[in-house]
């Protein structure tokens, strides 16, 4: 049997994640809430949010790790430390099993191609490895290029200069 | 009584014996022998260097370090007698999930993993105050749990989508919740505004001669009989306003006016306190 709490809660502001737990049974769901929020909270939340009866939860809290100035910071400061809010978790225990649904077939609605080229672009911007190969590109060009000239495979061109302006409309009287 | 084995007792080791290690601290000065062994003097076991075979045939062997077996080592089973594990992805024990699991409630109404950003997009703006005044309180908290289970949508697909790195979405996902956040704001400022007005209300009808309000329920409100009071008016008055009509007539309205606002006052008290 469950037992619920009489105090009255008619407008909630609190805002619950389901999470995916694989490593756990089918009859165990995995949340996240907000820090404020006890195994009791959650219980009522859970019933009369959605129907949902448990009487077993178990939570932890998850410290965050210690990081650079804030995440909003323009210029992070090394010497200064902030630690992000910690994040609560809890587990309940419930009567139905539950599976979560499958993968779309196709990423496509989401960009997901797009996303991951521009996300290891992002990550490959600032390796050393990638400058040298940038240099080492560029230098091979350069060479091509001379040998060629050399070979007199291809002839001298001038760089095509923007031409001199020229000012438009000038026959018309004002 | 057995007799243990010859080999399990030590050879006595001769260091001790050598004259030269026995005279080293007398005479730390004098260069030691290098002929000692070094073993001799920093040796901590009292064990002697000189065991050949403990007789313990695992020595060694340890499945915590994962050393395997040792040579010629045979055992019960042989790696052919071992089953073999089902890999994950055959293993297909069907769990069946109900229709109506309540977990559902964390997923948009086709029960897939994502709503794709077009559909996270495809909202219109906030409620705004001056169309939530309109509503009643059931239609106002019915449509906060609306919001507050989208938004619980909205944070296990943000979550998804962050740990998998899905793709794009947050954008759309974050104005709807912004939108969301907007509307229940503008229920809450609904509600805040009504309260005001119950407390306003209430003051009124404490000063009000027609409402009782320490009175039963439905019985607070005891309307005065209006027919009296312009009843009570001395007839020659009425005789004057018929002669002067056009004085009256401007003031008819300003006094029906009056008349009118204080029974909507009244009106809108005895509805509050009912």
């Amino acid at each position: 049997m469950v037992r619920f709490g009489r105090k009255e809660v008619y407008l909630p502001n609190a805002v619950i994640a389901l999470m995916k737990s694989e490593h756990l049974p089918a009859t165990h769901a995995k949340f996240r809430v907000p820090l404020t929020f006890s195994k009791l909270d959650l219980r009522d939340y859970l019933y009369h949010a959605y129907g949902l009866r448990t009487d077993k939860i178990r939570s932890y809290v998850q410290q965050q790790r210690v990081q650079h100035d804030r995440p909003d910071a323009t210029m992070p400061q090394q010497n200064k430390w902030f630690r992000p809010k910690a994040i609560k978790h809890m587990t309940v225990e419930m009567d139905k099993p539950f599976l979560w649904p499958e993968d779309p077939d196709n990423w496509e609605p989401w960009s997901k191609e797009i996303f991951n080229e521009l996300q290891q672009n992002a990550n490959d911007r600032d390796k050393p490895a990638t400058r040298v190969k940038a240099a080492k590109m560029e230098g091979d060009t350069l060479a091509t290029q001379a040998r060629e000239l050399l070979e007199g495979k291809k002839r001298w061109r001038r760089t095509p200069v923007d031409e001199e302006a020229v000012e438009v409309d000038s026959d018309v009287k004002i | 009584m057995a007799t243990a084995p010859l080999s399990r007792f030590p050879k006595r080791n001769c260091a001790i014996s050598t004259p030269d290690s026995v005279l080293f601290f007398l005479a730390p000065a004098l260069p030691a022998s290098r002929s000692t062994p070094r073993s001799s003097i920093s040796r901590f076991s009292t064990s002697s260097s000189q065991w050949a075979r403990d007789n313990n045939k695992n020595r060694g062997v340890s499945a915590v370090r994962a050393t395997g077996l040792r040579k010629r080592q045979t055992l019960h089973v042989t790696v052919d007698d071992l089953p073999i594990p089902i890999p994950k992805e055959k293993f297909t024990t069907k769990i069946p999930v109900d229709e109506d699991h309540a977990l559902w409630g964390f997923f948009n109404k086709e029960k897939r993993l994502l709503a794709t950003p077009e559909e996270d997009a495809a909202h219109g703006r906030a409620w705004t105050v001056q169309e939530l005044r309109q509503k009643s309180w059931e239609d106002l908290h019915s449509l906060w749990w609306v919001c507050v289970k989208d938004r619980n949508r909205l944070a296990t697909e943000q979550i998804i989508r962050d740990t998998r790195k899905l793709g794009y979405g947050a954008y759309e996902s974050d104005t709807r919740d912004q939108t969301i956040r907007a509307t229940q704001r503008a229920i809450r400022h609904t509600l805040t505004e009504r309260w005001y007005t119950w407390e306003e209300a209430r003051k009124a009808a404490r000063s009000d001669p027609e409402i009782d309000l320490n009175a039963a329920v439905g019985e607070a409100y005891v309307p005065m009989d209006y027919d009296l009071e312009i009843e009570s008016d001395p007839p020659e008055a009425e005789v004057e306003a018929e002669t002067v009509e056009p004085e009256i007539v401007e003031e008819q309205p300003e006094s029906e006016r009056s008349e009118n606002r204080s029974r909507k006052e009244r009106r809108a008290a005895r509805e509050v306190v009912a």
